[in-house]
């Protein structure tokens, strides 16, 4: 290669954007060519300076607001909703009514537990349940009960606050910054959320002890334009989501795993 | 799908992508009244064409595509000099052998200095760097929000890229003095 094939492959380069023969062959004329180095700092401190979050603009919190009003078919907003369901009106029967289906339910529960199929719709409940929890936390001002960069700061803080203690981990050098954590509430118990930043997206890494207590491999997938990364490791579950692409999730979830 | 839930499912898809699309929009219209304005239009249509959005589509990118769109409409019916960038070959043969300047960049530039430099391209290569580096778009992802070939996509990030570091080292030295 030379430097001219160099300067034409070096944005392609920085980007992860070559086949692995490209990448080695700028790889073999960067060794070789003091120029084509110069060339490669200069567009790494561009990069640098743009990779400053606040260099981007963040919208206004009137927006929101102003979208739902302008979007038609009105809908009330996701706290009326939530609340709707709680005024069906109690006839007087309901009760013994209720208490029929509570127990015509969980005969089917029994049965379903029984032949095994409940672990699997649970599973994409469970999915479900993630993306959902993930989605509230961007819309609604709880993302984090604990704004910190600092795995010692973050840690400390879910003691006392889970029956568990969560593996806290800073991943900034491979480009998955700490942001902090929150609690979270899903499946029906108090989980850990710890929330990451690559570049403008989050991630929100959701952990509980596990069930069963046996490691278990990635598995992902994408559900409603989510990436979703789960295993088991050590005790707990993990459940991984953000709207990354899918390799940057999975290359967090590599780097979880190695770490718990 | 009722009217409902398809609301609620517009909402879960793109509601999320507000930030994207305004940081988009501002970097586009530079300025805020204008972004805020694309945006709303933007989801407006996005809604319209709700309905052609597939299940395993880039929601991101099939929505950012909206939004450039609506923007790039809108600056065109503003000044029609717009509408006649060059094409594409002309801008791309345009050869950039300025050299860089040895300065470092300084690590410690400020955001406004950033943002000054970046609102200082042309629009076309403004746009493609917005996308990477503020966006993290894939290249793939870039082509098919901008409607330009790959190879374009790359050539104006190399010029972009090139441009601002001329502009952020000319600012260094302009502090110095």
């Amino acid at each position: 290669m030379n430097c001219q094939e160099c300067h034409d492959y070096i944005d392609a380069y920085i980007d992860n954007e070559l086949d692995v023969a490209a990448t080695i062959q700028v790889k073999q004329h960067l060794r070789a060519c003091v120029e084509c180095q110069q060339l490669l700092e200069a567009r790494k401190a561009v990069q640098a300076l743009l990779g400053n979050p606040q260099v981007s603009f963040e919208a206004p919190d009137s927006l929101l607001g102003k979208i739902q009003s302008v979007l038609p078919v009105a809908r009330s907003d996701v706290k009326q909703r939530s609340r709707s369901r709680f005024v069906i009106p109690f006839p007087r029967f309901s009760v013994p009514l209720a208490l029929a289906a509570t127990i015509a339910i969980m005969l089917g529960l029994v049965y379903l537990t029984q032949r095994g199929m409940f672990d699997r719709s649970r599973g994409t409940a469970l999915a479900q349940e993630v993306i959902s929890s993930h989605v509230r936390s961007l819309l609604a001002t709880h993302l984090l009960d604990v704004p910190s960069t600092d795995q010692h700061t973050v840690k400390p803080w879910f003691d006392g606050k889970l029956k568990f203690a969560p593996p806290v981990h800073d991943f900034a050098e491979h480009g998955f910054r700490l942001t902090g954590g929150r609690l979270d509430y899903f499946d029906g118990r108090e989980v850990a959320a710890l929330v990451y930043q690559r570049r403008l997206h989050l991630i929100n890494l959701f952990i509980w002890p596990s069930a069963s207590g046996h490691n278990t491999a990635a598995e992902s997938f994408t559900k409603d334009g989510y990436n979703v990364s789960h295993w088991d490791r050590d005790g707990f579950s993990f459940w991984a989501v953000s709207d990354v692409n899918a390799e940057d999730l999975r290359a967090f979830a590599d780097l979880a795993m190695q770490q718990s | 799908m009722n009217d409902e839930q398809t609301r609620a499912r517009f909402e879960t898809l793109l509601l999320p992508l507000m930030n994207d699309a305004y940081n988009l929009a501002r970097w586009l219209m530079k300025n805020q009244e204008d972004a805020e304005d694309m945006v709303q239009e933007s989801y407006l249509r996005a809604f319209r064409f709700f309905a052609s959005f597939h299940e395993g589509t880039n929601c991101r990118a099939w929505f950012l595509r909206i939004v450039r769109n609506t923007c790039y409409t809108e600056l065109g019916t503003r000044d029609p000099k717009h509408k006649q960038v060059p094409l594409d070959s002309e801008i791309d043969e345009i050869e950039d052998t300025s050299p860089l300047p040895s300065v470092r960049l300084s690590q410690k530039t400020t955001v406004a200095a950033v943002r000054e430099a970046i609102a200082a391209l042309p629009v076309d290569f403004r746009e493609v760097v917005v996308l990477r580096e503020l966006e993290g778009l894939s290249y793939k992802e870039i082509s098919e929000v901008s409607g330009v070939p790959l190879g374009t996509v790359m050539s104006r990030l190399a010029r972009g890229r090139h441009q601002l570091h001329l502009l952020l080292s000319d600012r260094k030295q302009h502090d110095q003095l």
